[in-house]
């Protein structure tokens, strides 16, 4: 096991996000977290990787407490990539990949081989080796989320956390970079709202309700009508995609609620 | 020749380059204080200037004229020390809260600090707090560090998000700065309101030698420290969690230099009063030159954070014949427009 939780909770301003959540990720796998808004899926995403201080429970790496690990140790094995984060600075890619480097450079250490190595596999991971010098603020969100991860890989991690990282990009940039996070060999835990992407991209699912572990386990045994009709309070029909092989969820309409199908043309 | 062989010698080629800069940059901070000492109501030539530094550095003794060599080593060596320490630590500071803020506004007296100083300083002019006992200096000290307290508690410890400070720090300023108006208002002689203002807009008038060793004894250090810390303020590029995630231990690093910043800034306003503007445009203009990358940012935004002020203190003296501008006029006056032409001209591609 790589990440594991132990009952973990947290509060914040006296109401409780996480609520006893337990669960372990096995490592090379990729692990999607759903559920509704406000279910707690960014909170634990810090909670594993310590940006947030658990108020109950325990999360381990191998075994060894997180808590007992310092910012630096933390950060030269996980990486996150947060929502749609940006910055005012003049900075291009290559400074932001380069951001990778620091859990492995000491204060007074100069660049080395090693880090150019890292840097340069990850700008070619992500495509972005010929769009070095470009100013982060001439790319698209989608090229940014990239950039991300390229920073992430940079800093050689053995598990990835992604919080939302198809947020605000259109379907082909969502679907190349779940394309590219499914192809790394690193493990990757990520918070994801679009059920098919999930079912298509991960290998494990956990879907989270008001901080709770609703269901874990593979696309298959979590994606069920009843589960999704008790989480997220909407119908549904799931089925193996004949396209593509993967679960599909389709979304029926509520009663009253009007569809393209159900719209009588206007003669 | 591969991206990868390609990418060290590049770096290394750039670093010679901003060593060269660094360079450039130091010839030309000496030959404006060269200036500073030269220019003034008694001018004094370029080369008696160079022979008096020279004679006091114990390395030759030519013989000059006495009031020339006395006006030198008495008044406007150290004075031109000071503006050069002040603009230098006021421009780091600026850079330093520019970053751990992620705000371009963010600049020494978003911390209320100013504000706090000409509190303690006000309250020993015209209240006469201490008896005597304390000198204006020491006054203007505790209060900007009062002050930042103040702002620290309001914005509930140092760990708190950016925009807090800045708001703790905005209603900070406005406490200092009413009770200022009010025992200005109320208790104050004209005389004693117009060396107040004299001193608020800031003036290099009063300094002497012991004021050159407390500046140099807490701009160095604080160079050298902030220094360490670059690459950790490079981690703020995205923010505090980011930097968190990459490693940096945030709430140590953020009240390390908070405090620098704070102390810094302390010793500048009660030395030479509140002067506006360095703290907020020369790191902006080091950034123009050199980058974002705090290892050249640093040193960039202090030496021209120098040079500026030096400078500005050449301007403040000869403007006007027979009488000396307060030195924060002078770096508003020629601060602001700079400012407005950097914003025009670094403005992002739409």
């Amino acid at each position: 096991m790589s990440i594991q939780a132990h009952g973990v909770s947290w509060s914040t301003a006296g109401r409780l996000i996480v609520d006893n959540v337990s669960l372990a990720i096995t490592p090379g796998e990729t692990v999607g977290l759903l559920g509704p808004n406000g279910s707690g899926k960014s909170s634990l995403l810090r909670l594993l990787c310590g940006l947030r201080r658990v108020t109950d429970g325990v999360v381990t790496f191998d075994d060894a407490p997180l808590a007992q690990l310092s910012r630096r140790e933390v950060a030269r094995r996980l990486a996150l990539v947060e929502q749609s984060a940006t910055t005012d600075a003049d900075v291009t890619v290559l400074d932001v990949v380069r951001l990778g480097r620091t859990p492995w450079r000491s204060m007074l250490a100069g660049w080395r081989e090693e880090d150019s190595a890292a840097v340069e596999q990850a700008l070619a991971q992500v495509g972005m080796t010929t769009r070095r010098h470009q100013s982060w603020h001439t790319l698209s969100g989608g090229e940014r989320q990239r950039v991300h991860i390229a920073r992430a890989l940079a800093q050689r991690p053995q598990e990835l956390l992604l919080d939302e990282p198809t947020n605000h990009l259109d379907i082909q940039h969502q679907l190349e970079i779940l394309a590219l996070v499914r192809r790394l060999s690193t493990t990757c835990v990520m918070a994801l709202h679009d059920l098919n992407l999930a079912a298509m991209f991960c290998d494990q699912l956990v879907l989270l309700k008001q901080g709770r572990v609703a269901a874990a386990g593979t696309p298959e045994s979590v994606l069920t009508s009843q589960r999704i009709f008790e989480v997220y309070g909407v119908d549904t029909v799931i089925e193996r995609s004949p396209h593509h092989g993967c679960l599909h969820v389709h979304y029926l309409p509520r009663q009253g609620m009007s569809t393209q199908a159900s719209l009588t043309p206007y003669v | 020749m591969s991206p990868m062989q390609d990418h060290l010698p590049r770096i290394r080629h750039r670093q010679g380059l901003h060593l060269g800069l660094i360079v450039l940059a130091l010839a030309v901070l000496v030959l404006a204080m060269a200036l500073a000492v030269s220019i003034g109501e008694i001018h004094i030539p370029l080369a008696t200037t160079f022979k008096a530094l020279s004679n006091a550095l114990g390395m030759s003794e030519y013989s000059l004229d006495r009031i020339h060599e006395s006006i030198i080593r008495e008044y406007r060596l150290s004075r031109t020390l000071v503006a050069a320490c002040c603009g230098a630590g006021l421009a780091l500071c600026g850079a330093i809260l520019q970053a751990l803020l992620r705000n371009p506004l963010a600049e020494p007296y978003v911390l209320g600090i100013s504000a706090g100083a000409s509190t303690g300083a006000v309250c020993i002019m015209v209240l006469g707090i201490g008896g005597g006992a304390v000198g204006l200096s020491l006054g203007a000290f505790l209060g900007a560090l009062g002050a930042f307290a103040v702002v620290l508690a309001l914005s509930r410890g140092a760990s708190s998000s950016p925009n807090r400070i800045i708001l703790a720090g905005v209603a900070g300023s406005q406490l200092f700065n009413a009770l200022t108006a009010w025992v200005i208002s109320t208790s104050a002689s004209a005389e004693q309101v117009r060396g107040i203002m004299f001193w608020l807009l800031g003036n290099l008038g009063g300094v002497r030698w012991p004021d050159v060793t407390l500046a140099l004894a807490v701009v160095l250090p604080g160079f050298v420290i902030c220094l360490l810390f670059a690459r950790a303020l490079d981690a703020f590029t995205f923010g505090q969690d980011a930097a968190a995630a990459l490693g940096i231990p945030v709430g140590a690093v953020r009240l390390i230099l908070f405090a620098i910043t704070a102390l810094m800034t302390a010793t500048m306003v009660s030395m030479v009063g509140a002067i506006g503007f360095v703290g907020l445009v020369i790191p902006h203009a080091a950034r123009f030159i050199v980058g974002t990358a705090h290892v050249r940012l640093l040193p960039a935004s202090l030496l021209i954070g120098a040079i500026f002020m030096v400078l500005a203190d050449i301007v403040s003296r000869v403007i006007l014949p027979h009488q000396s501008l307060p030195i924060g006029v002078v770096t508003a006056l020629v601060g602001a427009p700079v400012f407005a032409m950097i914003l025009y001209r670094a403005r992002p591609p739409l």
